[in-house]
């Protein structure tokens, strides 16, 4: 059995770029799922605790589970390892070095927003995933929103998520090929828009922050954004 | 005819001896610069001071001095191929510049252009990457009618803008991963893009990746930086048709 291609795959400075970018882009799409997930909150305590008891008990939740550690794993060593080999190659010692526009924030900072949602992400299973659950989802969710602390970690995990994936969403596709006059401009557009979707983590947090859905109760308003 | 007014400045230049040996920056003044003159007029008249003063004058390289042969390339003040958009540094005038200007000139910093002498570097990383792969093989004898092959316009057209590339090594030196994308990303589409680079279209594709990587060039990350600086303004959509080649070949070719 020949297994050069796969090798050629993990080697090669575009196999590599080419597995980051995959898993990239179904890390962005389970973001999105994620986001919809969170939106559930707002449909109350019974709809946000009903869908977390599917997930739990469909046996399938922990294969899923362990292939997103799996997909988290590859995009960090494959990302690390690019960056290692850039760090060595890069050109260095001028006394002058200007940017000519090419870059931006976000394509010259991913490697510290990707630091940055690691953390995010670290601080986010070591609260939820990883605590006691019998007070129930909802009012460990939205009980630990009403904290300050617990917020502005949201929000600064947010944006960085967001700046990464202004980058990293139209990149991915450049990466895998699919770079057209056709479709690349909708490609950039659609890469922005999801990563502004990601600031709705941060948005969701302060919402409860700012107690906006017992004002609305005390106000006799139910909110229900979806039904 | 009014002649321009003439003015002065201060070339900071690097100086070194040969590849092993330590460089430095050293400052010359450089008089009766005229707007009119290319910047490397203006290196060519620094050289000639120097010989006159019985110093070695600064090796720089230089052929066409049109903009199309791809020797000169030289980091002014900070831009890559100096402050005017999709140029060469030979196409650079002195009008850019004003009298007591504080210029500096540098060579392209890149481990695989490793520096030869003062602002020259040694290229031949390119020209092993061409042999790997950028070229295409055909019968000798007699050329068949130039027409004999139907290539549609816009592919002839998509394969002459990526022909156009010089071999100037700027997008290396612009990328802040050194990486050589762009100029192999240009020969893969063009070749590609044309009947005759068909035959040998995957094994040119994976033979060019990996001699890539074996020369150490960087990862491309995307930057755009090298498409913002191409004196020929070959765009990043060929190194997206060679991420396609690569991909495509790695998994249907038999190689």
């Amino acid at each position: 059995m020949d297994i050069t291609f796969l090798k050629r795959l993990a080697t090669t400075s575009i196999g590599r770029k080419a597995l980051m970018a995959v898993s990239g882009l179904l890390l962005g799409g389970f973001m999105l799922v994620h986001l919809a997930e969170n939106l559930l909150l707002f449909k109350g305590e019974a709809a946000y605790n009903g869908w977390v008891d599917l997930l739990a008990s469909n046996p399938v939740t922990p294969l899923l589970e362990i292939g997103l550690l799996l997909i988290f794993i590859a995009h960090i060593i494959t990302g690390v390892w690019v960056r290692v080999e850039d760090f060595l190659n890069a050109p260095s010692g001028y006394e002058a070095r200007n940017w000519q526009g090419g870059r931006t924030i976000g394509s010259a900072t991913m490697l510290y927003t990707a630091a940055a949602v690691l953390s995010y992400l670290t601080y986010h299973m070591l609260t939820f995933r990883f605590v006691d659950h019998s007070m129930g989802f909802y009012q460990m969710v939205t009980g630990a929103f009403r904290s300050r602390a617990f917020v502005v970690v949201y929000i600064a995990g947010s944006a960085a998520l967001a700046l990464h994936l202004s980058h990293g969403m139209q990149s991915a596709f450049q990466t895998l090929g699919l770079n057209h006059p056709k479709y690349t401009p909708l490609i950039k557009i659609g890469g922005i828009l999801v990563a502004v979707l990601m600031t709705g983590f941060a948005l969701i947090s302060v919402y409860y922050l700012l107690g906006i859905d017992l004002k609305a109760a005390e106000a006799g308003y139910q909110v229900v954004i979806i039904r | 005819m009014t002649k321009s007014k003439h003015f002065c400045v201060i070339v900071r230049v690097w100086r070194q001896a040969g590849p092993q040996e330590p460089g430095r920056m050293v400052s010359h003044k450089v008089q009766d610069v005229s707007p009119d003159m290319s910047f490397l007029e203006m290196l060519d008249i620094l050289n000639d001071d120097l010989l006159k003063k019985g110093e070695t004058p600064i090796a720089f390289e230089s052929d066409c001095r049109e903009g199309i042969c791809g020797c000169c390339g030289l980091v002014v003040n900070g831009d890559v191929h100096g402050p005017d958009e999709h140029s060469t540094v030979c196409q650079l005038h002195m009008r850019r510049f004003k009298d007591g200007d504080v210029i500096t000139v540098e060579p392209w910093r890149v481990k695989s252009f490793p520096v030869l002498k003062d602002l020259v570097v040694d290229r031949s990383s390119f020209d092993r990457l061409i042999a790997a792969g950028g070229f295409i093989s055909v019968n000798t004898g007699a050329a068949q009618d130039a027409n004999a092959i139907p290539i549609e316009k816009d592919k002839a057209e998509e394969a002459m803008d990526a022909a156009a590339c010089i071999g100037c090594g700027a997008c290396v030196v612009s990328c802040p991963n050194g990486a050589a994308m762009l100029f192999v990303g240009a020969k893969i589409s063009q070749l590609a893009l044309l009947p005759q680079g068909g035959p040998e279209r995957a094994a040119r594709a994976l033979n060019m990746v990996q001699a890539m990587d074996k020369e150490g060039f960087g990862n491309c990350t995307n930057e755009y930086e090298c498409e913002a600086v191409c004196p020929k303004d070959v765009k990043v959509a060929n190194i997206a048709r060679m991420n396609r080649e690569f991909l495509l070949a790695n998994l249907f070719s038999k190689r």
